[in-house]
């Protein structure tokens, strides 16, 4: 099935994702450590998702089989009733590409290119001719707010102004669904607050949906629905408007 | 990924460590740079020798004496005895009756010892005929050549080459023409002075350069035929009796010169048939000998400086390894944005294929100056071939491909998950 169809497919569905007993198991020499233990969830479009946890709870491997960087040991994984385990390595290249944006806690922004240029990155991947990308480039600048700092590198930009590029960079491509790691887990409050905005303005638009891992109980209130993750099961399941929204 | 980005990418990251990668690619601008060198050095001897051949004259069969061996004869029966041997001047008619034959020149060494002081120097008397200065290509850079009236008033006049200044008369200042030369009783009087810059070397005589030349007809009148050599180690030499030692013999039409030098020899064979000798050199024979031979010592020098190449390509293949361990959250932040296998293959690849090529480029311009100093310093010729410089770029390239293929395919395989997690 073409890139294209699937995109299609998944705006028109209300079902993006979809796992059915996930479970991930790694194998450190002889010992097996299940980091995942059968996980059910589905989430539809549009939605903004919270994945709570302590550490080594299996948040960062859950979100990695969702990004499909990883591949579960058990379990059904449907992105848009399309079973992942009958996808290639290239055509997971190419879905991460198109309709996956990722955040990372430490932005993985690269050094040596400027602002501009790191944005493009995906697009560059995507093989889209250049006077495009730059063009698509400059307008998220402008959408996070950094219109003016195309030409620096992000070395020369604060915290707060890297995860926006990181966020302008992870749209490039009009995904699907955003998945962020800890987005705000390296910022200051009112720089987590920025991010945060960012991110509800783009749920606001009930295009994207977006999946979320963060430690903060604080941000609880903006999520439509939390997954409380605990030794590799879900724990608890908030949704919207708890008693502290 | 377009293909436009895949090299302004790789040409990207090359220039961030700018000096990482010059020193990365040293081993292949070395590498490179000993091919450039040898291969021009190897063509410059080529050349060198070649031309002294072919200077020689491929249209020239050199028919030369050599002293028989005396298998089977006791040495005692024939210590005192006079050795006749070698050429003859009725062999020289004969040949002159020849198809394809045009002229023939003659040297015949008069065997005599030339000393300054009691220091025996290495040159040579030798009689010749008239055409011998056009046929040896010759130059001459004082006074005048032979002439016909010195051959027909056999007079004592003598042209000598250019090294016999320098040997003869160490201290003389002034200009050699009128010189005298006292040889065994004769005093000739010198006219000329001749050099040869192509390295012409006679069998037995060597280099006209070393020659003191006397017409024939005075050489016959004074001289007789025979000669003493003292390199048997007998206490009083040899006697023997030599008429010609060199005949350069020139032919008509160069495309049957294999044809007619067979013909020499087989009359040759019936002609002197108490003993071998005499032997036929023929020029273009050497040529093609010489060309095979000069083309295998090109070959042997270009491996050795192969191997450098191949050297150098370890190095890179031993820091592009580093290399991807270095960037493997760049791999994995690659992965994560939508790079394909293939695309981070390729992105290292490439960045190693330019590597090279760009040690390549300095490596010719290392290599060429090596050659010019070389030529400067130890004055040999040098000779860059086209394809030297295709050559250098070709390898550098495989190199390049070669050494980069496991790195990039090492890159290839990080997994995502591992990459992304190095800080």
């Amino acid at each position: 099935m073409s890139n294209s169809k699937i995109k299609k497919q998944m705006q028109t569905s209300n079902e993006i994702v979809r796992f059915e007993n996930i479970e991930k198991t790694y194998y450190l020499g002889k010992l097996e450590v299940p980091v995942l233990k059968g996980i059910d969830l589905v989430f539809k479009k549009g939605e903004f998702i919270g994945i709570m946890g302590a550490s080594g709870s299996g948040k960062s491997t859950l979100l990695n089989v969702l990004g499909l960087l990883d591949v579960p040991t058990a379990g059904k994984y449907f992105l848009l009733n399309q079973e992942v385990e009958n996808f290639s390595d290239n055509h997971m290249a190419e879905l991460r590409n198109s309709s996956i944006g990722f955040i990372f806690q430490s932005f993985n922004l690269f050094p040596h290119l400027t602002v501009e240029q790191n944005i493009e990155v995906p697009m560059v991947y995507s093989e889209i001719p250049k006077k495009k990308r730059r063009k698509r480039a400059r307008e998220l600048a402008d959408r996070v707010g950094l219109g003016h700092r195309l030409t620096h590198r992000p070395t020369e930009l604060s915290g707060g102004e890297c995860q926006r590029i990181a966020i302008a960079r992870a749209l490039s491509n009009n995904p699907s669904f955003l998945l962020a790691d800890e987005p705000t887990g390296n910022l200051d409050e009112k720089t987590s607050h920025e991010i945060l905005d960012i991110l509800h303005d783009l749920h606001q638009n009930k295009e994207t949906t977006i999946v979320m891992i963060t430690h903060d109980p604080e941000v609880e209130c903006i999520f439509d629905r939390i997954f409380h993750l605990r030794d590799g099961i879900i724990d608890k399941r908030t949704e919207a408007g708890g008693e502290k929204c | 990924m377009l293909i436009s980005d895949l090299f302004r990418l790789s040409f990207h990251n090359l220039l961030l460590h700018k000096i990482r990668s010059l020193l990365t690619s040293l081993g292949i601008i070395f590498g490179v740079g000993s091919v450039i060198a040898m291969l021009a050095i190897s063509e410059g001897a080529k050349k060198q020798a070649l031309d002294q051949i072919a200077e020689m004259g491929i249209d020239k069969i050199i028919v030369f004496t050599q002293k028989p061996s005396l298998v089977g004869e006791s040495q005692n029966t024939t210590q005192s005895a006079l050795l006749t041997y070698g050429l003859t001047e009725q062999n020289e008619n004969h040949l002159r009756e020849f198809d394809n034959i045009s002229d023939i020149t003659t040297l015949r060494h008069a065997r005599k010892v030339i000393t300054r002081g009691t220091t025996r120097l290495d040159l040579k008397l030798v009689s010749t005929t008239l055409n011998f200065l056009d046929e040896t290509k010759c130059q001459l850079v004082e006074g005048r050549w032979l002439s016909p009236i010195d051959m027909a008033n056999k007079s004592l006049v003598c042209v000598v080459g250019r090294n016999v200044k320098r040997k003869l008369f160490r201290l003389g200042k002034g200009s050699l023409i009128g010189q005298k030369i006292p040889i065994q009783g004769a005093v000739f009087e010198i006219v000329g002075i001749i050099e040869n810059n192509i390295g012409t070397q006679f069998p037995d005589l060597n280099s006209p350069n070393d020659m003191i030349l006397i017409p024939t007809t005075t050489s016959n009148a004074i001289f007789s035929y025979c000669g003493i050599d003292y390199s048997g180690g007998g206490r009083f030499g040899d006697l023997f009796h030599v008429e010609y030692d060199i005949m350069l013999v020139k032919v008509t039409d160069v495309a049957y010169i294999e044809h007619t030098a067979e013909r020499i020899n087989s009359y040759l064979l019936k002609n002197h048939k108490k003993s071998k000798d005499w032997g036929i050199k023929v020029p273009l024979e050497l040529l093609q000998q010489q060309e095979h031979t000069q083309n295998i010592f090109t070959i042997v020098m270009g491996s050795i400086a192969s191997i450098s190449l191949i050297v150098g390509g370890i190095g890179i293949m031993n820091i592009m390894l580093a290399n991807v361990y270095e960037r493997r959250k760049e791999i994995g932040t690659r992965r994560a944005l939508g790079a394909k296998k293939n695309d981070i293959l390729r992105q290292f690849l490439i960045e190693t294929i330019f590597l090279t090529a760009q040690g390549g480029m300095i490596g010719i311009v290392l290599g060429i100056s090596l050659s010019k100093i070389v030529t400067y310093y130890a004055q040999w010729p040098v000779v860059f071939s086209p394809w030297s410089i295709i050559l250098s770029i070709m390898i550098s390239g495989i190199v390049g491909v070669v050494f980069g293929t496991y790195p990039a395919w090492k890159a290839a395989q990080q997994n995502p998950i591992d990459a992304l997690r190095t800080e």
